[in-house]
């Protein structure tokens, strides 16, 4: 209920409350004065005469009551709507522009500068928060950069000792991998302070899915493990194809790394409704459930034994969070212990493709 | 040959110089955009590679300026910010490639070299390298009389080492061209199809033709 109608509803009840008072008043008056003689009537005249008196003048009171209050509600509350109308407007990138004060000092005025304040330091983090990740890309892969091409150097000279060229190269290996978190992180960071912008563009997902399944088979030699296509929708999304690439390539990944020897892999796409779901699911350990809702944070990872063994950067399933909220969709982890651990991932459709 | 590196970074520069030079480059360093303008404006170089983050002129407005000056000399961009919109931006301001730091020296040598033989490239339709023969119409593969059957990407794959024979073809470099990749995916998605692929056209053959280079990537050629 909006404030303008609790408003109205009280204010009807108190007006309704004090015709009441004015009926009991106006009944005794008249009780009293034909007791007294002054007028000789049956009994029951004055309740008649009471409600006349209430129905004719009182009620048009009340009514009129309640038309200016009504009234007044909604011009008292005209600046919280225009207030909520412009707040509405609000997102990262115009936070710049303040909201308009009609500088009388009064209460909502007051209120809109409070609001006008916070946007400002809001904008502020905002922009150091872009400033920051720039900065901090820059500033961690210049030194990267430098170590990268001499471990690289060291790794192919002919005049060091094969030991030392094994030292450097394996030095290479990890500063490459330190180098794809920084990428990854930066990636992360910048889509926080929406600095990302997808190339949104109609295309086919069945057709990434077949890429990625063709990918996912060859991946999936090494671990000894099979890989089933078990059904592919034509489904059409509204999306950028590097980064559903990148989000299929991660879920893949996860998939084959996380699975047991001979174990297996299966993708599906179905239509479903108005929405694309893409399934994955693994013949891994599991995830307790416990730690089920955490497996797409940063650097999370569900079984510390797996810590060492496994090599990645620990952000694929938060870049894969993220891919998919940027594409409005929903992606969910489920799993049972010992059993198949599924991703699901829904995408809206296209709707501006014609059916398939 | 003679390339022109535009960085700021000394140690960078330095390491980029010295693996140009140990591959028969003559190399000139600039540290800013405004110097490397005068250089690139006086001397005829064979590539550049420019660093986008200089101080003062930085190397999109270097690019753009050169592309303004009638300047056609092929140019590498180098950033270490790695954002999808920037590459695509160097690229429509007409620079003719993009590589994210850190790179890897071999890469960036690879690339370099890719550039400066740009245009003096023939495109035959029968790719050969000693008796691999590729036919890119029929996109047939033999070998030693063999017909070897390949899927599409090992297709893919086979033609771009092909057409770089002798030449090293680092990873991303094989990413961008094979799987159209503008991101590193963090796995071993090209060591495992070159795997394959090594198994279909070199496993019962001799001399072996697909070499690894350790840590940098591949290169396809009939002398080891």
């Amino acid at each position: 209920m909006t404030i303008r109608a609790r408003l109205t509803l009280w204010y009807a009840g108190i007006l309704i409350l004090s015709l009441v008072v004015i009926g009991i008043g106006t009944y005794r008056e008249i009780d009293e004065q034909m007791r007294h003689g002054h007028r000789r009537a049956p009994t029951g005249r004055a309740i008649s005469e009471t409600s006349e008196m209430v129905l004719q003048v009182g009620l048009p009171a009340v009514v009129l009551g309640l038309l200016g209050g009504w009234w007044l509600t909604r011009r008292s509350l005209a600046p919280v709507k225009k207030l909520t109308a412009a707040a509405t407007q609000i997102h990262e990138r115009n936070l710049r522009d303040p909201l308009p004060r009609t500088r009388n000092g009064d209460e909502l005025d007051q209120l809109t500068k409070v609001f006008n304040d916070s946007l400002a330091r809001l904008d502020d983090s905002f922009k150091r928060i872009h400033e920051f990740t720039l900065h901090a890309s820059h500033e961690l892969k210049t030194p990267l950069t430098v170590l990268c091409g001499e471990a690289e150097i060291a790794s192919r000279d002919e005049s060091l000792p094969p030991a030392e060229r094994e030292r450097a190269a394996s030095q290479l290996d990890e500063l490459r991998r330190l180098a794809r978190i920084v990428d990854g992180l930066t990636l992360l960071a910048k889509a926080d302070a929406g600095q990302v912008a997808l190339k949104l563009e109609p295309l086919r997902f069945d057709e990434l899915v077949h890429e990625a399944f063709a990918d996912a088979q060859i991946l999936a030699e090494p671990y000894g493990v099979q890989v089933e296509l078990a059904g592919c929708d034509e489904v059409s999304v509204r999306g950028d194809r590097h980064r559903l690439r990148q989000l299929l390539l991660n879920l893949t990944d996860n998939a084959l790394k996380y699975n047991q020897p001979r174990g297996g892999v299966i993708m599906s796409l179905l239509r479903s409704g108005d929405t694309a779901q893409f399934t994955i699911a693994n013949t891994g350990a599991g995830i307790p459930p416990e730690i089920l809702p955490r497996v797409f944070d940063r650097f999370f990872r569900g079984n510390p034994a797996h810590e060492n063994t496994i090599e990645g950067c620990g952000l694929g399933l938060s870049i894969a969070k993220w891919i998919v909220s940027a594409h409005h969709g929903t992606i969910r982890a489920e799993s049972m212990p010992s059993k198949l651990t599924t991703f699901t991932v829904r995408l809206p459709l296209d709707t501006a493709a014609k059916p398939a | 040959m003679r390339i022109l590196v535009v960085e700021d970074e000394k140690k960078t520069a330095s390491f980029v110089r010295k693996a140009l030079q140990a591959e028969g480059f003559a190399v000139d360093v600039m540290a800013n955009g405004e110097d490397g303008l005068l250089a690139a404006a006086g001397t005829p170089f064979d590539a550049i590679i420019l660093d986008i983050m200089l101080p003062g002129c930085d190397g999109l407005s270097v690019l753009r300026r050169l592309r303004g000056q009638k300047n056609t000399t092929p140019v590498l961009l180098l950033s270490a910010r790695g954002e999808v919109n920037e590459r695509v931006e160097g690229l429509n301001l007409g620079a003719d490639d993009y590589l994210p730091k850190p790179f890897e020296l071999a890469e960036l040598v690879a690339r370099v070299r890719a550039l400066t033989r740009r245009g003096g490239e023939n495109r035959p339709v029968v790719l050969r390298v000693a008796d691999l023969t590729l036919d890119t119409v029929t996109r047939r593969a033999r070998r030693g009389g063999a017909e070897i059957e390949l899927t599409a990407r090992e297709y893919r794959l086979l033609e771009f080492l092909m057409r770089s024979a002798d030449r090293l073809c680092g990873r991303m470099m094989i990413l961008e061209k094979v799987w159209d990749y503008d991101f590193d995916p963090g796995t071993n998605l090209v060591d495992v199809y070159v795997r394959r692929l090594r198994e279909k056209i070199d496993a019962n053959f001799e001399p072996k033709l697909l070499h690894t280079v350790r840590g940098s990537g591949y290169v396809l050629k009939e002398t080891p």
